[in-house]
């Protein structure tokens, strides 16, 4: 969610730098994922993108949100609008709402007459274009304004294109809307929607439709402040494949407490805006959000977090927090001694998240900070016991890599098989039921790759799971280009049995120390993804003389195209000289080598070679 | 032939594998296995994520055909919790256990994700276990696996089955960088693995291997462990 921090300069005026709101963020609060500066002068803004998780998606999508979490994080004001936002005495309405679903939890409207759709304000265009979000008229962006301000999506009607009453209920078989975005969906019948008496006006919570939409010849609204079931919008909205801010809150759990604040706000600017005809709201709320109290000891927050909680730091956050609370007695009718002090708070509405001790836990950790914990290795009285698959295949790798053989692993998926996945991003949808397939692809690849490789054969295996139609199983799999053997783990230890002593047993796991710790340290090199070129060089030298004057002059002029070589792969002596065969192996990390550059490289060198009489290129 | 025979060489997760194997069991944690095929009960529901709760949005599940409520694991966090359950119905408490597995996530591929890749998976639940164990446990880990000089730190997060939740990120070669998701086990998943809440308390974590692997040898590309290629093979 982008947050500009000119808009929470406005409820929280003493708002530190751009900095150290970064620092409360990543340290107290929620991931930082971009900071971009905008504009210039006195419109200049920063813009956070923010990570709010599920957890604190009930009250923190929103800038008010925010800038309460921060004012009471650095106990510094909060300026709360509620006071300076004063409506005109409304009248009596005409207004008939009929919530025909649970799935609505509540519903509140108003109808405002006499409004003037044009363009929105300047400051109204700026936050929206700040926080990336398009213009589109007065009355929808303010709609969007009270969202991204306080976290509650609202939606307008034209009042004159809605026939008789208004209806929240679920969507009949075969009913369809067009909605905003002029995109026809079908309804099922489980979704919940808002019509009038002949039309489906709304998909509730997930997205406007063009019947009853605001254009510049409305002169009548209602405005729709609602609460609907965060898993019914969820599943709507995926059914139909369309996503929203709007939805991305309701999904997400709004207390429905919001909705009062919510039609004060969006009625408070319309009234900047000139108008002044308001109705009565119309409120349809079955069930109130009870109020929720919780109660935790300071002791079990220190038990959890690892630190030494006091009660006077508890006491701090809850003041900051503007929890009410109650230091509780026990059951003796005494305070607990220190340590032990109990608190029962009132959970406000919006903090949905806070439900068992262990929120609070988590409140308490996150705004002292994490960083106060200190670490500490614990000391359990536990005995490990040795895991047989661990052993086994700490066995079968390294019988195999002392065999010569080196490891693979490739992917479970492919193109037949007995298991299958129903929804893939990729083409491939079964589950192996082998390794070999797999291993002969490498074989293949490695094979092409053989002259660049330190060894004169491929020779390699896999131990991974392979999935049979009722049951997976770990499998080994070993071999070269002719052949490939795969047996399953159980059976490749067996018929080795006799050798499970290669593996030291001793009192836990941890003293299962493979034959091969391997991590030789360094970087890793990446390989060049362009083709090489293998030359060799064959050359007869006087017996006596060795290769090392030869491999001297290869050295100085193979270039830095040569990455492997000069190599000896073949020497034989006759007749008093002897012929050595060095192999040169060519690549670039940038182009493809041609023959042409690379026969350039060799006649040089043949050349040099040619002017020491004593030696003959073969 | 009389010519010894060349070692073959070791793939880097599997060198990886064993040296987080090694480290944990210092610390007395059991190694421990799972299936990669799991249920929906031990993928999702036992760990606190309800249907339709939106953190299963942060998981793209490979669902199994014509095996109704069957998964490939998104995590090897299933393997920790049949083993919890396990312990504790052996009397084995407290516990400590450690995985690396291999999950899956259906989402595009790049150069930092994957279709499959490892994970590391462990927990430590006992009557008094608390975060600077976890902190602890995790400093010794990064320093043992990527040096000494690593430093750890823990910044808030969510996860549905820890409360609280974090995000551990270690410092390496001067840059911090997020390794994994880590907190104290949600009441839910130790009540639905059969443990008392009141009574138990612990801490779990997970994070990629691969990812692990690639900032401490600098491997660019989490998808060059999977193409058989036996130049990846250098450690």
């Amino acid at each position: 969610m982008k947050i500009s921090y000119n808009w929470l300069k406005w409820y929280i005026p003493e708002i530190p730098d751009r900095d150290m709101i970064w620092d409360i963020f990543t340290y107290h609060l929620c991931e930082v994922e971009g900071i971009e500066k905008i504009g210039e002068g006195v419109t200049s803004d920063t813009i956070f993108d923010i990570n709010i998780l599920p957890n604190r998606a009930h009250d923190l999508l929103s800038h008010q949100g925010i800038a309460r979490e921060l004012a009471s994080f650095l106990d510094i004001p909060y300026v709360d609008p509620t006071p300076k936002y004063k409506i005109p005495e409304s009248k009596p309405t005409n207004l008939q709402i009929k919530v025909e679903s649970d799935k609505c939890r509540r519903y509140t409207a108003r109808i405002v007459r006499d409004v003037k759709v044009g363009s929105s304000p300047e400051w109204v265009v700026n936050h929206l274009t700040s926080i990336g979000e398009r213009s589109i008229n007065n009355m929808v962006d303010l709609a969007n304004i009270v969202m991204y301000d306080c976290g509650q999506p609202i939606h307008v009607f034209d009042l004159d294109k809605v026939k008789g009453i208004l209806i929240i209920r679920e969507a009949k078989e075969g009913e369809e809307i067009t909605t905003l975005d002029n995109k026809k969906v079908k309804l099922k019948t489980s979704d919940l929607v808002i019509a009038d008496e002949d039309n489906v006006l709304a998909i509730a919570g997930v997205k406007g439709g063009k019947i009853a939409e605001v254009d510049e010849n409305t002169k009548n609204i209602i405005i729709e402040v609602a609460n609907f079931d965060p898993v019914s919008v969820r599943k709507t909205g995926r059914g139909a494949g369309i996503f929203t801010d709007a939805l991305k809150r309701f999904e997400n759990d709004l207390s429905p407490e919001l909705c009062d604040f919510a039609m004060l706000e969006m009625s408070a600017l319309l009234v900047e805006y000139g108008c002044i005809d308001f109705e009565n709201i119309i409120d349809v709320y079955p069930e109130k959000q009870k109020e929720r109290k919780l109660s935790f000891s300071i002791n079990k927050m220190s038990k959890m977090l690892g630190i030494e909680i006091k009660d006077e730091q508890v006491v701090d956050i809850l003041k900051r927090y503007n929890f009410k609370y109650e230091k509780t007695l026990s059951a003796d009718g005494h305070y607990p001694l220190v340590g032990g002090e109990q608190y029962e708070i009132i959970i406000p509405p919006l903090r949905l998240d806070l439900q068992i001790e262990e929120d609070i836990a988590e409140e308490i950790g996150r705004i002292v900070g994490y960083d106060k914990v200190i670490s500490k290795i614990p000391k359990i009285d536990f005995q490990p016991k040795i895991n047989e698959t661990y052993k086994k295949i700490l066995w079968a790798r390294n019988k195999l890599l002392s065999d010569g053989y080196s490891e693979v692993m490739t992917y479970t998926f492919c193109d037949k098989g007995e298991v299958q996945v129903l929804e893939s991003a990729f083409d491939k949808k079964f589950l192996r039921t082998n390794l070999k397939d797999g291993l002969k692809e490498s074989i293949k690849l490695n094979q092409v790759n053989l002259p660049l490789l330190d060894t004169k054969e491929i020779k390699i295996f896999e131990i991974g799971t392979v999935f049979k139609k009722d049951k997976e199983e770990i499998y080994v799999a070993y071999g070269n280009k002719k052949e490939i053997k795969e047996i399953s783990l159980e059976k490749f230890c067996e018929y080795n049995s006799s050798q499970l002593s290669l593996v030291k047993r001793g009192e836990n796991a941890g003293n299962l120390i493979p034959l091969d710790k391997g991590d030789k340290g360094g970087l890793f090199n990446m390989w060049s993804l362009y083709p090489f070129i293998v030359r060799d060089i064959a050359v007869w030298v006087p017996e006596s003389e060795g290769k090392e004057n030869l491999e001297k002059l290869l050295k100085e002029n193979i270039t830095e195209l040569c990455i492997k070589g000069p190599e000896l792969f073949d020497s034989f002596t006759k007749k008093g000289k002897t012929s050595y065969g060095f192999r040169l192996i060519f690549q670039s990390y940038d182009r493809t080598l041609t023959d042409i550059e690379i026969n350039e490289i060799i006649t040089k060198i043949t050349n040099k070679i040619k002017e020491n009489s004593n030696w003959q290129v073969r | 032939m009389n010519e010894e025979i060349k070692k073959g060489s070791q793939h880097p997760l599997s060198i990886l594998a064993n040296q987080a194997y090694q480290v944990f069991s210092d610390l007395n944690f059991e190694v421990i296995f799972g299936p990669e095929l799991e249920t929906e009960w031990y993928n999702f529901d036992a760990l606190n994520m309800s249907k339709y709760h939106p953190a299963r949005d942060m998981q793209d599940t490979f669902w199994i055909k014509d095996k109704p409520g069957n998964v490939l694991r998104t995590h090897t966090t299933n393997v920790t919790a049949r083993a919890v359950e396990e312990a504790h119905k052996q009397g084995h408490m407290p516990y400590a256990c450690i995985s690396v597995g291999k999950v899956f996530r259906n989402e595009a591929t790049d150069a930092t994700h994957e279709m499959q890749f490892f994970q590391i998976d462990g927990a430590m639940v006992g009557e008094d276990i608390s975060i600077a164990d976890l902190k602890g446990v995790l400093t010794y880990f990064y320093k043992k696996v990527l040096g000494d000089d690593v430093d750890i730190e823990f910044r808030p997060s969510f996860f549905p089955f820890t409360e609280p939740s974090i995000e551990v990120h270690a410092k390496f070669k001067g840059k911090w960088l997020e390794m994994m998701g880590a907190g104290m086990l949600h009441p839910n998943v130790l009540r639905n693995l059969g443990l008392d809440p009141k009574k138990y308390q612990g801490f779990a974590f997970g994070g990629g291997l691969d990812r692990i692997a690639m900032i401490k040898w600098n491997i660019p590309e989490v998808r060059l462990f999977y193409q058989g290629d036996l130049r990846l093979n250098q450690f």
